[in-house]
């Protein structure tokens, strides 16, 4: 396709001028978490100075992130295994089979994703303490507690866009395989899933971003053994004072996951999040 | 293998109609048989039954005169091709020639040796390395044809194959599977909506409609004798003049058929089955080849004007208006007569197909029989 040279620089100009308007405060707040504590809020701001990394060292190893790091590791990527586990098998369910009920449940699920988290945080803090009470099952404060109440949000958003994917594909696909000597478990395993992948990946990526960077219901349902990276985060505002050094460099540990991530995964994304259609 | 299909009941809950009511089937073993229909027929839901990928609510399916009505897909030694699917698209031609026989844990060697051996029967030993994107529509489904065949299913089943392929290739592949069904003496079940394929590719042909089956027969009965209305409407193209009339028979037993305008002779050989049968209400058919353009009046001559042509090459296809009612006509383009013109049709009689107003069965039938 070829685009008129006059609509060329003006769509590249709007989008330099929307990407200039979004990396402002991120390549400021990023310089910031290498600034010396001294020139964190000189005004006007110091664009060039000596880079330290005297700011991670303190919220790394001094305030112990690197446990609230590992937390978010742990809390994300189990989150999203699990999501995948349980939802990729559940969106085939929905693509492939009408049953009782199916596109009730299938509107039922979508909802779910529309919920507010705070809607869902205090009832899973009231269920969570009931469970421990009745039957000693503890899941406040613990990674397991937190992976599960993710899934409220992850699953709704795995079984909508991995149904999306399969959707697109023709049943006869699956059927062939079927026919030439597979179950439907080993056609979907040999044949289906490998064409799905991309779209895997950027449902796993999607999810793992919700996860990486969900505050609210960390808030009210982790505590001092599973608290999250977002978390740790918030400590750096206190009272009055805002230490905002600090607090970048813990945003720049929180960014470069998904940042990188994306980089590396940008072509699978694109041919997921788009079906391939721009190829 | 010989297939059986006993009593086979397949109801959709959500359509109108049963998408299968009670078909009795049998398909001898190495015959290519045709299932021929329009859209909704339950050509497609049969082969799927038959495939295993859709359960019958009642009857059995056998081959060999195996029941297997309840296994699985993969345990009925069938082999399927689809219209909308040909290739794995992860897998270039060549693992997706192999991955049939994978499933059976043959050794490396041996899947080697077969894949190539299969590739090379429908022309495609030079495409093995390729990708699913270098290869076209037509190459596409030649490897479906081959991942079909490395199995050695004992049917092969094919649900309109060609659909999805332009005009040339279509006829050519057509001609490829004729020839592939001829080497390999294997039972053929092939799907398809399109009358001029059915006719040419299959030894028996199966015209279904509405979940019934209508008549089998080889392309010549279903052509010439049809059984009932719908055959006679599906089947040939350009289709066949019908029309409502009904029967007058003289004393003398000379009978006539009646229609909008104008009255027909009928030959003297269907004079035994119709001879009480005066003022019996018929569909009447005749086919547009038999319709013949005469320059002098005589018997079962009707006069008409010329509405329209179409050239189909070596012939025409005209539209003759005969008292309102327009009739297709083919003649030798040679022959052929302007739009707008007058000219003389004669009907001939031994052509002529005489249905029963009601049940839409064929009168002539038996008689027709006779006369063969």
């Amino acid at each position: 396709m070829v685009v008129p040279v006059r609509e060329r620089v003006l769509s590249y100009a709007i989008l330099i001028a929307m990407a200039v308007l979004v990396l402002i405060p991120v390549v400021a707040g990023s310089l910031t978490a290498f600034k010396p504590q001294i020139i964190w809020i000189s005004s006007p701001p110091v664009w060039f100075f000596e880079p330290t990394l005297e700011n991670f060292e303190f919220v790394l190893i001094t305030r112990q992130n690197w446990l609230h790091l590992r937390n978010s590791l742990i809390i994300s990527i189990g989150s999203v295994v699990i999501a995948l586990i349980l939802g990729v098998p559940a969106a085939y369910g929905f693509a492939r089979f009408r049953f009782r009920g199916s596109k009730g449940l299938m509107q039922w699920l979508i909802s779910l994703r529309m919920i507010p988290p705070i809607v869902v945080g205090l009832p899973f803090y009231a269920m969570f303490l009931f469970l421990e009470r009745a039957t000693g099952l503890g899941l406040r404060d613990t990674h397991f507690g937190l992976i599960l109440t993710y899934q409220t949000f992850l699953l709704p958003l795995v079984i909508w866009m991995m149904r999306g994917y399969f959707v697109e594909l023709p049943a006869a696909m699956e059927e062939s395989a079927m026919v030439e000597g597979y179950t439907r478990i080993g056609a979907l395993w040999r044949v289906v899933l490998p064409v799905v992948w991309p779209g895997i990946v950027a449902t796993a990526l999607l999810n793992f971003i919700f996860a990486w960077n969900e505050f609210f219901l960390a808030l009210i349902l982790a505590g001092n053994n599973t608290s999250t990276l977002p978390m740790a985060a918030g400590t750096y505002i206190v009272r009055a004072r805002v230490e905002w050094g600090n607090l970048f460099a813990v945003n720049l540990i929180i960014m470069m996951p998904v940042i990188v991530l994306t980089i590396f995964l940008r072509q699978q994304l694109v041919k997921g999040l788009t079906f391939g259609i721009l190829e | 293998m010989k297939v059986v299909l006993k009593d086979l009941v397949k109801d959709f809950k959500s359509a109108d109609t049963v998408a299968v009511n009670r078909i009795n089937l049998q398909i001898d073993r190495g015959e290519l048989a045709v299932l021929l229909g329009p859209s909704g027929c339950g050509k497609t839901t049969t082969l799927r039954m038959i495939a295993g990928l859709e359960q019958p609510d009642s009857g059995r399916i056998y081959i060999a005169e195996r029941d297997i009505t309840d296994l699985a897909p993969k345990d009925r030694r069938v082999a399927m091709v689809f219209q909308n699917f040909s290739m794995y698209p992860t897998m270039n031609v060549y693992d997706n020639i192999a991955f049939p026989l994978h499933a059976i844990k043959m050794d490396r060697k041996e899947i080697d040796r077969t894949v190539r051996e299969v590739a090379r029967l429908v022309n495609i030993d030079q495409l093995l390395e390729r990708s699913v994107r270098q290869v076209s529509g037509g190459e596409a489904q030649r490897v479906a044809l081959a991942r079909a065949m490395v199995r050695r299913p004992e049917v092969f089943l094919m649900d309109e194959p060609l659909s999805n392929l332009d005009a040339k290739l279509r006829v050519q592949l057509r001609t490829e599977i004729k020839r592939l069904h001829q080497d390999t003496g294997t039972t053929f079940i092939f799907v398809t909506h399109d009358q001029e394929e059915a006719m040419t590719l299959g030894d028996k042909i199966i015209v279904m409609n509405r979940g019934d089956i209508q008549q089998v027969g080889t392309p010549h009965e279903v052509f010439f004798t049809p059984r009932n209305a719908f055959v006679a409407n599906f089947v040939g193209t350009p289709s066949m003049n019908m029309l409502p009339g009904s029967l007058r028979v003289e004393e003398s037993g000379r009978i006539f058929v009646g229609l909008p305008g104008f009255e027909l002779e009928l030959p003297r050989r269907f004079e035994a089955g119709l001879r009480r049968m005066s003022s019996h209400h018929v569909i009447w058919g005749i086919r547009p080849e038999a319709i013949r353009l005469v320059s002098a009046p005589g018997g079962n001559c009707v006069p008409g004007v010329v509405e329209l042509v179409e050239a189909l090459g070596s012939r025409d296809l005209m539209f003759v208006r005969v008292h309102d009612q327009l009739f297709g006509v083919i003649v030798d383009a040679l022959d052929s007569v302007a739009a707008g013109q007058a000219c003389l049709l004669h009907f001939d009689g031994a052509h002529m197909h005489l249905f029963d107003a009601e049940s839409e069965l064929s009168l002539l039938l038996d008689e027709k029989a006779k006369g063969a």
